[in-house]
């Protein structure tokens, strides 16, 4: 293959005459015009207060924007020329913008922020989601210090979320990762994260960069690239985690691009995780996780009701992933009335592993695997739900802490099925 | 002796600084003398400046190394008489070297006869000469200048049992501007000494000179009315003769000192120079391009000052709290190195010695729009003694050779007024003007050269400056333009070599040559011109359309 | 009489035996060439095996996605098939080559068209072979797509999407090997034609929400959708 670049010319142009730096604070977008230039300010803010002296840039990697997302980073900066910010700045504050493909791919944007991370020698990056709009200058510290100030390679962060916000985070991808990886992270797969350059380089380095890993949730994959490397990782509290609205077509796409990835990192980190045993907590600062507790409505009703119709439906895609007892035994609690219907951890546990071995061995398409996961996780949602209906956030805390006892319970079933035909 | 007839000669001045005492010895006593300075006269035409500031000379405590002056019409018996003095004006004017001599107008000594007077007793004559009180509670909004040795700007003084102003040190009480009679005595003292022939003042402390209750006691409207009729009364009576001001102050407080041109001809730029060290440490032009954005524009006879170092300590009262912290660890992180809101260090220790970052200042300084002036010593790159209380360690003899006393004087080396600089990397025998006369790459040498291109163009000292902002912020740019005459000045701020592309479509088609080496650089076209420079490299360019 | 008999049952067995010894060896050589083409085809497996092995044909067939076609359809490997394929087809051809050397007539030119059609043959397998494992791809892919949108009766779309395909399949399979070309076309035509019907009926329900949701937005302002928006948040 002949070598070609992912940055632009344009681009490069920039990062030269930005020359070395620091910090350097990574913003993939998409469309987010509305909120950029207040998550902007308050980065710009949050790196003048707590690294006024650091040589310090921030790298918009913009996935086609046609709403002038970009216009506005640029034209944020802190520099001598045109510059309109309040704000103090010892030295030029740049931002700088570039546009990595006329769509949007977590994957690509991350790369190009890890490229610009390598070439521009920052010392620590932090990436932002343009989403975050309740970020607090403070978050910057939190993120970074850890880097800059101590010798962590990787900052994930903890927040204050609603007890029923993420919940394939809470019932899957938390304590999947954990009981496989040995480490208690809480949130594998954020959207804000800052890791030291030794890492980015290390990461953008792997050959791991084709058209599939482009696609999917990089955030996650470089969480596991990091535990695989043995890197030093820590978590910091951030703060309230918004509740954001969500479309339930929304729900395959977000598991493409985190149980996906957390699925085909399993077979390269084989020899990672095979021995691991138990787990174990890694350096937090702030609190670990909170919980608010405010109502939330959710319809439970249609969560039911598309598990039971995936359940009946899926049946023939069913009989290639899952074991026969298991199938048998979803075919059994689909059919239980709303009052008594429970998904138990144990069985979603055993679903989840058969999953995760069906996936490795590619008994049908791997997308479709993931497709057929999304019914039976809106049915152990649902559970989960009910459950906690009237649960205190110790409680939910309990809840989860139970359902990861058991992933780390049953890891040797998913030993026993890894390799085997069944 | 005319220079130019069009153009003021202050602003194709180059200054060099210097003291009596501390330049060189010709009677053996251990002080510097007029005799001494005038016979190193030639080196400093060698040198290439044609403009002497001489601080504080007259009969004085020396307890502010000058300015506190107990005489103003004669010379320190230490430095000569006034007929050496006279006779040294006229061998300057001889090389056609001018001089400007310091006038402290704000204060005097308190053992000048004056102030002796006037504290006798209430009803003297020259009682009202100074600020008297009896509460130290007036004008409590005033600043106190020196934090770090007097407590307040009163003091009590026991012999007339009241208490006196004094915006310096205590022992330097203020003269009352109010008063008419000090207002013509100030007028004689300057008379006197242009009629001998010296070509202008530097005003010392000028924003101090009146009092008024509820503000802060600087840069008030009555202190500007009394430096105007000076200045009218000095171009009736001695045009061509120039005010230089120290005013330490924001730009915008200092723009009214040049009024509508007629009460200031010169005034130094005191924010500038601080972030120019600034600039160079943090790599990044932000500092110096935004002073010089907001500072504002000043009638065309008039001009600025600039400088790298003076006699005093390098201040840090024109940044703001976060800048002042910064400048303070990166440039004093020795307490010892600190002096008031400020760095006691010379050009050449503040740069870690690093001869690229020396050029590169000394690049800004005479390139950047004003005059410069250059503070005696850091030609040759002299390193200064922290040892030494207050700001004498940066007024230490200055290194003529490596020989007797660095041949500076031939008395005991217990004598001197002060020790020489003797330390491996400073110290005479290493750092001094004989052996780099001997060596074409010498500090001086290079000075020489920098000095003599700047003096090919008239566009430094009067033109007018535009600001090129490449994206690469370690690159300084900006155009000097008088006329037809544009001179592109790039500075590489950093420490690493640097690319940096320009936009230069504006003078599509000219050429460039290289000032220091003439030779040509490609014609600028539609594309962005593209350099690179070395770690703090700079190129002066003359654009020319051929 | 009885002289004729016998001479002409001599002639006659003389014939036979004249007859049997001039196609005697040819049928040897039938034999031969086919025992021989036996040895050939076999030794060609062999080495395209050894050779398959060599260049780790399975992992690339898995890479393009073919193996887990192959596995689906209850096929032996990639390489296993392919090597089959080449022993069948040089046995085959060695067969036939000795078959010509009897000379009947009419098997010659039968012979003949059976070399030339078999190309048609192969290449209409391969459509019917990756044609099946399209629909039954694109069948499942409808199915979780359904499923996962709610949509009302999911199978029925993801069986109307495999036989869609399956007559286009055919039809093009027939059409290569020459079949009834135009009663395929006729065929698919109209199969097509109720394929395209129902899944317009169908988009037409599905989107009914959709076009609901809009018109609302448009000019009911202010009032949110509730069936809508109170979904989880997976992360």
């Amino acid at each position: 293959m002949a070598e070609t670049s992912f940055l632009t010319d344009d681009f490069l142009g920039q990062l030269i005459s930005v020359g070395e730096v620091d910090i350097l604070v990574g913003v993939p977008t998409h469309n987010n015009a509305k909120t950029i230039s207040s998550i902007v300010e308050t980065i710009q803010a949050g790196i003048l207060t707590f690294f006024p002296r650091e040589r310090a840039a921030i790298i918009n990697a913009d996935g086609g924007s046609r709403d002038g997302t970009r216009q506005l980073v640029m034209s944020a900066a802190i520099g001598d020329a045109q510059s309109r910010s309040k704000l103090y700045a010892l030295r030029t504050l740049r931002s700088i913008s570039t546009e990595y493909a006329s769509s949007p791919a977590s994957g690509a944007a991350l790369r190009t922020i890890l490229a610009a991370a390598e070439l521009l020698r920052a010392k620590a990056c932090a990436v932002i989601s343009p989403e975050s709009t309740q970020i607090t200058p403070d978050w910057l510290a939190a993120l970074l210090r850890p880097i800059y100030a101590e010798t962590f390679d990787l900052v994930l962060p903890t927040y204050r979320r609603h007890r029923f916000d993420g919940i394939l985070l809470t019932n899957l991808l938390y304590p999947m990762t954990r009981a496989l990886y040995g480490l208690e992270i809480r949130e594998p797969s954020a959207l804000e994260f800052a890791f030291s350059g030794r890492l980015g380089s290390q990461f953008l380095a792997q050959n791991a960069w084709h058209e599939e890993t482009a696609q999917v949730g990089s955030e996650i994959q470089f969480t596991l690239a990091a535990i695989a490397g043995g890197y030093r990782i820590c978590q910091s509290f951030l703060g309230a985690k918004e509740h954001v609205g969500r479309h339930s077509a929304d729900l395959v796409p977000a598991m493409r691009q985190t149980v996906g990835a957390l699925f085909s990192s399993l077979e390269p980190n084989f020899s990672v995780w095979n021995a691991k045993t138990g787990s174990q907590p890694i350096p937090t600062t702030g609190a670990e996780q909170e919980f608010s507790l405010e109502p939330l409505r959710i319809n439970r009703k249609r969560l039911r009701e598309m598990f039971s119709v995936g359940v009946a439906e899926l049946e023939s895609v069913f009989q290639s992933i899952l074991s026969p007892s298991t199938l048998g035994e979803l075919q059994r609690i689909a059919a239980l009335e709303e009052d008594s219907f429970s998904y138990s951890a144990e069985l979603w546990v055993k679903t989840v592993y058969e999953f995760a071995a069906a996936y490795r061995k590619s008994v049908i398409s791997r997308d479709h695997i993931i497709q057929a996961l999304a019914p039976l996780f809106r049915g152990r949602a649902f559970t989960f739900l009910v459950e906690n209906r009237n649960g205190s956030a110790a409680n939910v805390e309990d809840d989860i802490e139970a359902l990861c006892l058991e992933f780390e319970r049953l890891k040797p079933y998913l030993l026993k099925i890894w390799n085997g035909r069944e | 002796m005319p220079l130019e007839k069009d153009e003021p000669w202050y602003k194709h001045a180059i200054i060099y600084q210097a003291h009596v005492r501390t330049f060189y010895d010709s009677n053996g006593d251990g002080i510097g003398d007029f005799p001494g300075l005038d016979e190193k006269l030639d080196y400093l035409v060698d040198l290439g400046i044609n403009t002497i500031w001489l601080m504080p000379f007259f009969p004085s405590p020396l307890r502010d190394d000058g300015y506190d002056i107990a005489d103003y019409y004669s010379v320190h018996s230490s430095y000569g008489t006034l007929e050496d003095f006279k006779k040294f004006l006229v061998s300057a004017h001889e090389r056609r070297i001018r001089v400007i001599i310091e006038m402290v107008l704000n204060h005097t000594s308190d053992q000048h006869p004056w102030f002796q007077e006037s504290r006798s007793s209430q009803e003297n004559p020259r009682r009202d000469w100074y600020v008297w009180s009896s509460t130290d509670a007036r004008y409590h909004e005033a600043r106190i200048i020196f934090l770090d040795t007097e407590m307040s700007n009163w003091a009590w003084d026991p012999v007339s049992k009241s208490y006196y102003w004094h915006r310096f040190f205590s022992h330097q009480p203020d003269l009352n501007y109010d008063n008419p009679a000090v207002r013509e005595e100030i007028w004689n003292v300057m008379k006197f000494w242009l009629e001998m022939g010296v070509d202008g003042f530097r005003l010392d402390a000028v924003p101090y000179l009146v009092e008024r209750e509820g503000t802060n006691c600087e840069n008030l409207p009555e202190t500007h009315a009394i430096l105007k009729e000076l200045r009218r009364k000095l171009d009736e009576q001695f045009p061509g003769k120039m005010l230089l001001a120290e005013a330490n102050q924001w730009p915008a407080d200092l723009r009214p000192y040049f009024a509508d041109g007629d009460e200031f001809h010169m005034a130094f730029h005191f924010p500038l120079m601080p972030r120019m060290f600034m600039g160079v440490k943090l790599e990044d032009r932000k500092p110096i391009t935004e002073i010089l954005q907001q500072t504002p524009e000043i009638p065309p006879s008039c001009q600025w000052c600039l400088f790298l170092r003076n006699h005093d300590e390098l201040t840090l009262e024109m940044l703001t709290d976060i800048e002042r912290d910064y400048m303070n660890d990166s440039y004093a992180q020795d307490k010892a190195m600190r002096l008031n809101l400020g760095i006691r260090r010379r050009l050449a220790t503040l740069l870690d010695n690093d001869r690229r970052r020396i050029e590169l200042m000394n690049g800004m300084l005479m390139s950047l729009p004003g005059t410069p002036s250059i503070y005696y010593g850091d030609e040759i790159g002299m390193g200064d003694n922290i040892n030494l209380g207050d700001r004498n360690g940066v007024r230490t003899p200055m290194q003529w050779s490596g020989g007797w006393n660095g041949g500076f004087s031939a008395a005991d080396p217990e004598k001197l007024y002060a020790p020489l600089i003797q330390d491996p990397v400073y110290g005479f025998p290493a750092v001094n003007v004989l052996s780099q006369k001997r060596t074409q790459h010498s500090l001086l040498n290079w000075m020489g050269r920098l000095i003599a291109v700047r003096k090919t163009t008239h566009a430094f000292g009067s033109g007018s400056i535009e600001f090129l902002y490449p994206g690469n912020q370690r690159i300084l740019a900006y155009v000097r333009q008088l006329g037809d005459e544009k001179i592109l000045v790039v500075n590489n701020l950093s420490n690493a070599a640097q690319a940096v592309e320009l936009d230069l479509r504006r003078y599509k088609g000219n050429i460039l040559i290289e000032m220091f080496g003439k030779n040509i650089f490609p014609r600028v076209g539609e594309l962005p011109y593209l350099l690179t420079l070395g770690p703090y490299q700079f190129y002066w360019f003359r654009l020319r359309r051929i | 009489m009885w002289e004729m008999i016998v001479s002409e049952l001599t002639q006659a067995m003389g014939d036979l035996a004249r007859g049997f010894a001039h196609i005697l060896p040819r049928i040897i050589v039938v034999v031969i060439m086919a025992l021989v083409g036996w040895v050939v085809a076999y030794l060609a497996k062999v080495i395209l095996r050894s050779i398959l092995r060599l260049i780790k044909f399975d992992r690339l067939s898995e890479n393009a996605g073919a193996s887990q076609l192959l596995t689906k359809a209850a096929l032996p490997s990639a390489t296993d098939l392919l090597c089959r394929f080449v022993f069948w087809l040089a046995w085959l051809g060695f067969i036939l080559l000795g078959v010509r050397v009897l000379g009947i007539v009419g098997l010659q030119e039968q012979i003949a068209k059976f070399f030339l059609f078999l190309p048609r043959l192969f290449v209409a397998l391969l459509i019917m072979f990756f044609g099946l494992l399209l629909a039954t791809f694109l069948a499942r892919a409808a199915l979780l797509a359904a499923v996962n949108a709610n949509f009302p009766s999911p199978r029925l779309l993801s069986v109307s999407v495999r036989t869609i395909i399956i007559i286009f399949v055919l039809s093009m399979a027939f059409e290569e090997v020459g079949v009834a070309e135009q009663t395929m076309l006729v065929a698919f035509g109209v199969a097509f034609g109720a394929m395209m019907l129902g899944l317009a009926i169908a988009f037409g329900t599905g989107g009914k929400e959709l076009a609901q949701q809009f018109l609302e937005k448009r000019f009911v302002h202010g009032r949110k959708d509730d069936g809508k928006e109170d979904e989880l948040s997976p992360l």
